[in-house]
Parts: structure tokens; C-alpha cells; sequence
């Protein structure tokens, strides 16, 4: 276990060791992260606009997501939490869909039939082990398909994680789980959350291994997760990943951080800028120009308005509806009360 | 076609289950190497593989959440959670997650799983072994529950929870487990999970009750006959989401009902038995519906057991009541 | 000193049985307390069962490789000498061995069939509870009364309506200072079926006496002779037989515009109960010897008053009996027609009367007999000459040997 996390590149974006991947690869990675952030800009101000019922900001996480969900293939498994947008439409979830949970139906929770996400999950810590079931059930079958499952640090203080990485331990299971530690869990900060020197230091109690990472930097990011998908893909067993990171902004549209954090401490973070690091790098490498930044910034924009368009005219909500996604078949008892509701 | 006890049935019925489909998977504490506390699982280790009859870490939630893991990915789950009392721990799973994958994710998510759970008092067993706390469980959209109370029906419809394509919480009454025998045959069609059933037929009252209550339910019928009375006795069957056709078509017959069941009375299952009754055939009604049920209290332990639970005297003190007013 | 007689315990978790696996000790070999006597082997477990007492083992229940069930005999320790004596009763108490999961019932009931569904029934009357309350006080049957109410509801002022227009109440109202008691459910029932018969049976009664001389002879030579106590109401169960056999038609049952005539001989005999009297059936009467009759008869009106009689006991009567003997007075009255039969037979208490004999006047038991019967079904002189025989029986007891 490393007492200083992975990194390839500095806070200035200068490389430390050699490259995990490819130009291309990063290219690729800072495309994605440009769209996360755009996305996430948008997300505040459809909030603002009343277009959104309440949404869950990520700036500051563009390399934990996007270089994580990067490493998966298609057929594999990922279960998230509520903050790890730009995660799963690197993995194919649209992105109007998410718009359209956040909208308010649950129309946003049915991705097409070749997508293996989950849709969000809310109670924190509770859908972890969904993942260890999803792996343990491609094991089963004799694929090689992993999971890899999204949480904060405050989850780690939940029972069922605990629960999931014994399962995990315990079933051998093809399993990712992979911790935005972003430092607060609304206004709890980490060194609250757990005595414990690391996240990842909690893995040993489970029997896999347990990988500090930095982050906010988006090749030891990539690095650590294929590693983690290798090995899970081989059968050897679940990896616990800390991706160390900040959530720049407040836990959601409705919450305000000035309330029990410094500005400080989130200016000292803008300087370990995830985008901003690649960006500098990829700059170092005669492979980013002011124009492609515009026009990254453009088109994803557009993408995203092209979303939303798409999330706002989805169908309107009929009261029978609730009760149409109860069961396979609407039980006797239920079919009655819907056509009350209908009939009101 | 052989004479069987419940657990015998329910052991069958899993069984059958096991040699059907490659996709169903038996877990839970204890339920492989030992067979399960009641040995309900008992030999299908040994006959169907360890990696189908799962002996699980002693975690009820990480039971049932992973469960959920493999129903979202195509298998078919069946889990014993030990006793009633020990099952919420997994309740988060279970109303958070269990019962609204689909309606979460409009049916692109499914969860086709048996949460088997043996309840019920009478046996004298230590503390939080003889919770009765079905309500709980039939409060939550999404969910059916079901209880049985004879082996025959038990086999088939474990088989129909097995292959509902929704998660099913499928009560087994534990004094009842090798309490009673009928005929069950070697591999039961299945029964179906909305409707109950009037098994004994009557016209001057109507008996309801289900699981182990049964017991009780069938004797007071009885010694009611032998004053005359003649009652009609409805196995509700299915507690979730209820079905009260049947159940309401014997009380316009009879005018009169008594409902029975050992969980604490208030906010029981038996009150929205009588609120169904009431917005049914409150018309029909020559008295007002009583309860027999146990106690708001702590069901206590052993050798107060007997206290807390409805027994035949009570249910027929108060069929008389209902009866003469 | 006493021999324990040790039984297999209830090993606890649910077991019935047990397979001997191998006995620690043979017969004639000494065992100390809690030593391991015997190992066997349940559905769940082998397990070696200890010895409760100290002592020399006289007795295995069941050699190796047999398996036994709880509660049997599984050794006898002590001295060859000795008397037997119960195992200690903590040996017996199955929480003992169960503490996780308790005891569960074994003895196993074989569940009665579920009946199948009948035919529809006719819908009730339709009317909220205060509008029956308001109909029973007016002593009301709502099944007489229109409904005005939505789909055919029945209102409180139909209810008023009805009570009108029949004139006056049918029972003085209630007034606060009266008691209102609940009849039971046994009087309730009987209110029913009287109300029922009084309604739709059109019914005579039939009177005459018997001089019970030789019948009341009869009793006491079987009592000497045989011990029997044999009741008037075996008696005139065993009289009825011979009667009912000429004339068939009392023991039939009208259904709808057919006569059913029933070949067995189900009678029914009246039992006085502290709440009410409940008929008590004797099921083919007329297969069973006088002291059969007696037999049965004591054994349902004991069943009767303790209200344990089966439900078989008490249904499917085809002619009825009773005897009101312990009622006093003239012993004459009209008892009504249990509804689904023809006839009942009424006898009073035998009470000496002067009587005409050979054109003397003698003094003799007489005992006054009562026939009602459904006079759509029987005419007036079938039921006299029903009558006529159940007297000449009674008269002579020996025409019961014909």
C-alpha cells in the first residue's frame, strides 16, 4: 500500500514518471473532461433556471470519473451513487436520461438494453453491494465482466460497505470499488469520517488490495483502475481504489459550504485543477491549442443543450404510470387503485 | 403424490426449483454444510453444488443487497433470512432497493427474488425469534408477500414466487413446519400469488386469518360447528399486495367476520383487513368486524408465550360475540 | 429402589425420530450419571445421549441400526430387582435441548381438505348497521323490506316505512330501564329453527296414552338382569323403528315438490342442556340392539352437555324424539316439527291412572304421548295410525321381538 497516492503528473501537469498511456489516450481523457465540466456548468445553471428539480455538482472530479470509467469495456457492470454523472456516459448511460432524473421521472432511470449501468442511487453506501452481486453473478456464468461501483468517503461508514468488501473478499468477486474521496460528506469533513490514516488503508481488513490515488490527476487515475479491472477480469478478485479529489462546490443546489468550510481550502484545491493539470501537459506536448479548447467547449455545449432539449420533451407524466412500473403485472389490488387515480 | 409436512413441502419445492433452472441460486447463514436452522435446505448442497447452495457471511443486508446484484443480472435468487427478527438488517436493501429496482428504472432492472423468512411465535424460542411482523413488509410497494399455511399450497407457491418476476417475501410459519401434513404432490404446478382461499365453507360467519393462525382459525371453526354455528374459514394467503374479492364475497354471504392473527393488533395486518371489508361490503354487515390478535406488546418469552397468542378460546369467545350482537 | 425407565428425549431443533447407532453400554453393563449410554443419530445429527441416573442398564428399546421415535422407551437402568419408575422430567422437557431455535410440534395433523366452492348465494339485504338495529328493534326482517337506496340500498325510512304500514310494532321498545341481554348463540340458533318450522310447516299434533305397564316391566327386567339403565328414551327410540318402517312417508323429507324417503333411521333425541335443548343424532337407529340405543343415548347427552358433540351429531336427523318426562305436568303438548323432517314424537312422564282393564277398573302408569307431524305430507289418519302403532308397541314391548 503506498503511503503517497499514484501520481504521474505534478500540480503543474509536468510528468513525474512515465506515461501510462498513449497521447491519444490523454487527448482523448481531456476531450471528456472538458464535456464533464461544461455539463456540470450547465447542470448548476438548470437548477438556477427551475429546470431541474436539484442537482449534485462534481467540479473538481472530471479525472476521477472520466479516467476510471475509461479502463471499462463494454459489458461490464457499473453501479454508482448520485454524483458520478461524467462516469456513466463515458459508459454509455445518455445523458438526457440524467438529465431526466433530475428532472423528476423516472423515465431517466432506462438506459437502452446495452447499457449495464445502474441507474443513480440515493441512499448512501446501500448499492455497493448490488456490484459484488453483479460480479459474482457474471462468475457464475463464466464471463469475465467486472463491476465497478462509485461512492464518497462518507459511505465508507455505512455498514453495507463493510458488508460489500466482506462479500467481495469472501466470493472472490470480479469487483471495483472505487471511492471519490472529495474530502466532505455534505458538512462532514474526512478526517471526521474515519481514524483511519486512509480509505485505502481499509482494504487490508478484506483481503484485497487497497490503492491510494491521486485523483485529481487523470493518468494515475487510469492506471490504477485498469490495473484493478486486470485483475478483476482475471479472476483474481475486488480492489478497493481511494481517488483522492475535492468537490469544489456545495453537496448540492441546496446546500451552502460557507456554512462549515473555509474558501480557502477549495482555493488551495483550484490549484491541483484536474483539467487544468492535463491541459497543461497535453500544452507541453504541442497537443492543445486556445482554438481546440473553444471549439471542445463548443461542441460540448452543444451536446449538452442537445440533452436537454431531448430530456425536456420526453413524454409528460400520466398518474397511471406510477403504477405500471410496480410489477410485471399489475397485481388486482393495484389495478383498481389506478384506475382511481386515472379517473381523478 | 406423498404425505408431506410443510417444511418437507418447502424443501421440495426448492428442490424441484434447483433441477429446473440453472439460474436459481440458494442463499443464506447456514444454509449449505448444515442445511439451514430449520434444515429446510437440508441435502441440496450435496445433490445441487456449493456454488448453487451459498453458504453467505453472517451479514443480512450484504445478503440480500448482493442478492439483488445477481437479479439485476438474470438469476433467480431464492434467500432464507433466518428468523423474522433478523431481517432487518436487511430491511434498507429490501425497501430501498428490492422493491423499487423496476419501477426505479421503468422495468429495464428487475429483481426476480424469494426472500424466504420463517416467523411466527409458539415454539418457546429465545428473544427476536417469534416476530410476526408482516405489516412491515406488506406496507412496502413493490413487494408480495405471501404466507402459507399447508403443505401443498406452500410447494406451489414457493414455485410461483420462484418464477415471479418480482421479489416475493415468502413467510413460512416456523410451529407449523412439521405440525401439519397433507398430500403434496412430487412436483407442484404453481399456485397462484393474488387471491386467497375459503377453505372450509360456511354461512353464519367468516373466519379469516393466515400462517400459523390457521391452526387455531380451522379448531374454532370446529367447536363453533359443535354449537351449531357454521362458520367459513378464508386463508388470506396472500398479504401483499392484497386481494379481498374472495374474502369480502364470504362476509356479504355471512354478514359477519372475525379477523386472526398473532402479530400486535394495532396497525396490523388485520386493520387493513377491515377497512377493506368496510369499503366493500359495509352494506352487507349485520356487526361490526373484530380482531383476535396478540397484544401491543414485546411477544414475551416462553413460558408467557401462551398469553400473547390468539388461542381457539379466544377466537370462539369472540365469534360468539360478533354472533349475538 | 425403583428402575429408570429412560425415553428418548426430543433432541430439540424439531426431530421425531431417531437411529441407534451404537449402544455404549450393553444390557447387564453399568452406566454412571451423564456417562454417554447410547450414540444415535437424528436427521440432523449423530449425538451421544448421556444416562440420566447412575445404575445397571436392564433394557435397550431398540437394537443398532433401529430407529426409534421421541418418547419411546430408549433404556431401563437400575438393579434387576427393582420396580420401574419415570425418567427425572427434566429429561423430558424439550426447551432444554432446543435453546436457539425452540420446540416445534411434531404431532402432525392431517389437514382436512379444502371444501370446494359452493353455488352463489343469494345476495343479503343491503342496509348500513344502524338501519338493522333499527329493523331488529322494530322486529323487523329485512328481507321483507323494499329497498329504495342506491342499488336497492335499504334506508332507514324504508325500514320506518315498512314498520307502518304492518301497523304496529311487533315488540314493546325497549326503555332505559329494561335489560337488553344478548340470547347465546345455542338460543339464537333454536330461535331459528322453531321460527323457521312454525312458519313453513303446516302442523298437527296427535294425542293418546299408553298404559306403560309392561314397558316400565321391561326396564326393570333388563336392569336386573343385564345391569342396563336403560332410559325411556331408548325405549321410544326402539318403538318408533317398526313404526316408521310400515309408514315410511314420517321418515322422509320434502325437497321443494319431491318426497324423499330416507332408508336409514337417523333419530334425532332431544337433550335439555342448561342454555337450550340440542338434538343429538343417533345415525341408523334401527340397526341397534335396545341396549345400543341406551348406550349411544347417554354417551350424546353427556357429549350434549358439555357441548362437545361433532357436527355429524347433531345434523341429519329424519324423525325426532322427546321425552318430557322431567318437565311435569299433564305430559301433553305440541312439540313443532324440526324443519327438514315429517314428524316429532312427544312422550310425557307415566303417571298411575285409573285405566279400564277386562271391565275392571285398574290402576296403571299411563304416559301421554304428543305426535306432531307435516300435515302437507301426511293426512290426519295416517298420522293417527302412526300413532296407533307406536301405542300398541309401547303397550307390549314384545311386538318389538316380532
Amino acid at each position: 500500500m503506498a503511503e503517497r497516492p499514484l501520481q504521474f503528473l505534478n500540480p503543474d501537469g509536468q510528468l513525474i514518471e512515465k506515461s501510462p498511456v498513449d497521447l491519444d489516450r490523454a487527448v482523448a481523457l481531456y476531450r471528456d473532461m472538458v464535456l464533464a465540466r461544461v455539463y456540470d456548468k450547465k447542470g448548476v445553471a438548470l437548477q438556477k433556471q427551475g429546470r431541474l428539480a436539484t442537482y449534485a455538482p462534481f467540479e473538481g472530479q472530471e479525472a476521477a470519473q472520466v479516467a476510471s470509467a475509461a479502463t471499462l469495456e463494454q459489458g461490464d457492470w457499473m453501479v454508482p451513487s448520485y454524483r458520478e454523472p461524467a462516469a456513466m456516459w463515458m459508459h454509455g448511460y445518455p445523458m438526457e436520461l440524467l438529465i431526466a432524473t433530475r428532472r423528476g421521472t423516472e423515465l431517466g432511470g432506462s438506459p437502452p438494453d446495452d447499457v449495464r449501468v445502474l441507474p443513480v442511487s440515493i441512499p448512501v453506501g446501500s448499492h455497493m453491494l448490488h456490484a459484488v452481486g453483479l460480479a459474482w453473478a457474471e462468475r457464475l456464468r463464466g464471463t469475465d465482466r467486472v463491476a465497478i461501483t462509485y461512492f464518497g468517503d462518507g459511505a465508507t461508514s455505512e455498514g453495507d460497505f463493510h458488508e460489500a468488501m466482506n462479500f467481495a473478499g469472501v466470493l472472490n468477486a470480479g469487483c471495483i470499488f472505487f471511492c471519490q474521496n472529495n474530502g466532505w460528506a455534505i458538512s462532514l469533513p474526512r478526517e471526521e469520517q474515519t481514524a483511519a490514516e486512509t480509505i485505502a488503508h481499509k482494504a487490508v481488513g478484506y483481503g484485497m488490495p487497497g490503492v491510494l490515488v491521486d485523483g485529481n490527476d487523470a493518468l494515475a487515475v487510469y492506471e490504477a483502475t485498469r490495473t484493478a479491472v486486470e485483475r478483476a477480469r482475471s479472476g483474481a478478485g475486488p480492489t478497493l481504489i481511494e481517488a483522492q479529489t475535492y468537490r469544489m462546490g456545495p453537496h448540492s443546489t441546496a446546500d451552502d459550504p460557507g456554512r462549515y468550510r473555509s474558501p480557502d481550502a477549495t482555493e488551495e484545491w483550484r490549484t491541483r485543477d484536474p483539467v487544468e493539470r492535463l491541459r497543461r501537459y497535453l500544452a507541453d506536448q504541442g497537443s492543445w491549442t486556445p482554438e481546440w479548447q473553444a471549439e471542445l467547449e463548443q461542441d460540448g455545449s452543444a451536446l449538452v443543450e442537445q440533452a436537454v432539449v431531448t430530456a425536456e420533451t420526453l413524454p409528460t407524466f400520466r398518474p397511471e404510470e406510477m403504477f405500471d412500473g410496480m410489477f410485471a403485472e399489475l397485481p388486482p389490488g393495484i389495478a383498481a387503485q389506478r384506475a382511481e387515480a386515472g379517473a381523478i | 403424490m406423498a404425505s408431506r409436512t410443510l417444511a418437507q413441502a418447502i424443501t421440495l419445492a426448492l428442490d424441484n426449483a434447483l433441477g429446473r433452472s440453472d439460474d436459481i441460486i440458494v442463499l443464506g447463514e447456514d444454509v449449505g454444510r448444515t442445511g439451514g436452522v430449520f434444515r429446510i435446505t437440508d441435502g441440496l448442497r450435496a445433490k445441487h453444488g456449493a456454488h448453487r447452495v451459498v453458504d453467505t457471511p453472517l451479514a443480512e443486508s450484504g445478503i440480500v443487497g448482493t442478492a439483488l446484484g445477481l437479479a439485476v443480472a438474470g438469476m433467480r435468487p431464492v434467500v432464507e433470512l433466518q428468523f423474522m427478527g433478523f431481517s432487518y438488517p436487511a430491511f434498507d436493501q429490501i425497501i430501498s432497493h428490492v422493491a423499487r429496482m423496476r419501477h426505479r428504472t421503468r422495468h429495464r432492472f428487475t429483481v426476480p427474488m424469494v426472500i424466504r423468512i420463517p416467523y411466527g411465535g409458539g415454539i418457546g424460542a429465545a428473544e427476536h425469534h417469534s416476530e410476526s411482523t408482516e405489516t412491515i413488509y406488506a406496507h412496502i410497494p413493490g413487494l408480495k408477500v405471501v404466507v402459507p399455511s399447508r403443505p401443498a399450497d406452500a410447494a406451489g407457491m414457493l414455485r410461483a414466487a420462484i418464477e415471479d418476476p418480482d421479489p416475493v417475501i415468502f413467510l413460512e410459519p416456523i410451529r407449523m413446519y412439521r405440525s401439519v401434513k397433507e398430500e403434496v404432490p412430487d412436483d407442484s404446478p404453481p399456485a397462484r400469488l393474488d387471491t386467497s382461499t375459503v377453505e372450509r365453507l360456511g354461512s353464519d360467519i367468516t373466519l379469516v386469518s393466515w400462517g400459523a393462525m390457521m391452526k387455531e382459525t380451522r379448531e374454532a371453526a370446529e367447536k363453533l360447528a359443535a354449537s351449531g354455528v357454521s362458520a367459513e374459514v378464508v386463508d388470506l394467503r396472500c398479504l401483499a399486495p392484497m386481494n379481498v374479492d374472495t374474502l369480502a364475497a364470504s362476509v356479504r354471504k355471512t354478514g359477519r367476520a372475525v379477523v386472526i392473527h398473532e402479530a400486535p393488533r394495532s396497525a396490523g395486518l388485520g386493520a387493513e383487513v377491515i377497512a377493506s371489508l368496510q369499503e366493500h361490503c359495509a352494506y352487507d354487515l349485520e356487526a361490526p368486524v373484530a380482531r383476535v390478535t396478540g397484544w401491543d406488546t414485546v411477544i414475551p418469552l416462553k413460558m408467557a408465550e401462551h398469553h400473547y397468542l390468539p388461542s381457539t378460546e379466544r377466537i370462539v369467545t369472540t365469534a360468539e360475540r360478533v354472533l349475538a350482537s | 429402589m425403583t428402575a429408570t425407565k429412560f425415553a428418548l428425549p426430543d433432541l430439540g431443533e424439531g426431530l421425531v425420530e431417531a437411529t441407534v447407532i451404537h449402544w455404549h453400554v450393553p444390557v447387564g453393563g453399568t452406566v454412571g450419571m451423564d456417562e454417554t449410554l447410547v450414540e444415535v443419530e437424528t436427521a440432523k445429527a449423530v449425538t451421544e445421549i448421556p444416562s440420566p441416573v447412575a445404575g445397571t442398564v436392564l433394557q435397550h428399546g431398540a437394537g443398532e441400526g433401529e430407529v426409534m421415535s421421541v418418547g419411546e422407551l430408549l433404556a431401563l437402568i437400575g438393579d434387576s430387582a427393582d420396580e420401574v419408575a419415570d425418567a427425572p422430567p427434566a429429561a423430558a422437557d424439550p426447551a432444554a435441548a432446543a435453546p436457539i431455535v425452540g420446540s416445534l410440534v411434531e404431532t402432525q395433523e392431517e389437514l382436512a381438505p379444502i371444501q370446494a366452492a359452493a353455488a352463489p348465494v343469494a345476495r343479503r339485504p343491503a342496509a348500513l348497521p344502524p338501519v338493522r338495529k333499527l329493523a331488529k328493534e322494530l322486529g323487523i326482517d329485512l328481507t321483507a323490506v323494499r329497498g329504495s337506496g342506491r342499488a336497492g340500498r335499504i334506508t332507514r325510512q324504508d325500514v320506518e316505512a315498512h314498520a307502518q304500514s304492518n301497523g304496529s310494532r311487533a315488540s314493546a321498545p325497549a326503555t332505559a330501564a329494561d335489560e337488553r341481554v344478548p340470547m347465546s348463540v345455542l338460543r339464537r340458533t333454536i330461535a331459528a329453527n322453531v321460527a323457521r318450522s312454525w312458519a313453513e310447516i303446516p302442523q298437527v299434533t296427535a294425542f293418546d296414552e299408553v298404559d306403560a305397564t309392561r314397558l316400565l316391566a321391561v326396564r326393570k327386567t333388563l336392569r336386573e338382569t343385564r345391569g342396563a339403565n336403560v332410559s325411556i328414551d331408548a325405549l321410544l327410540v326402539a318403538a318408533v323403528i317398526p313404526a316408521l318402517k310400515a309408514l315410511p312417508v314420517f321418515n322422509a323429507s320434502l325437497d321443494g315438490d319431491d318426497l324423499v324417503f330416507h332408508h336409514r333411521h337417523d333419530v334425532g333425541v332431544a337433550v335439555d342442556t342448561p342454555d337450550g335443548v340440542i338434538v343429538a343424532v343417533i345415525h341408523d337407529a334401527g340397526t341397534k340392539s335396545m341396549l345400543e340405543l341406551a348406550a349411544e343415548i347417554a354417551r350424546l347427552s353427556e357429549a350434549a352437555r358439555a357441548r362437545t358433540l361433532q357436527r355429524s351429531e347433531i345434523t341429519g336427523q329424519t324423525f325426532t324424539v322427546t321425552n318430557i318426562g322431567a318437565a311435569g305436568g299433564n305430559g301433553f303438548g305440541t312439540p313443532l316439527v324440526p324443519y327438514g323432517t315429517v314428524g316429532i314424537l312427544s312422550a310425557g312422564r307415566a303417571k298411575e291412572q285409573p285405566v279400564a282393564r277386562a271391565g275392571q277398573v285398574a290402576i296403571a302408569p299411563v304416559m301421554p304421548l304428543s305426535f306432531s307431524y307435516d300435515h302437507r305430507i301426511a293426512d290426519g289418519a295416517l298420522g293417527r295410525r302412526f300413532l296407533a302403532l307406536l301405542v300398541d308397541t309401547l303397550t307390549e314391548p314384545a311386538l318389538l321381538l316380532a
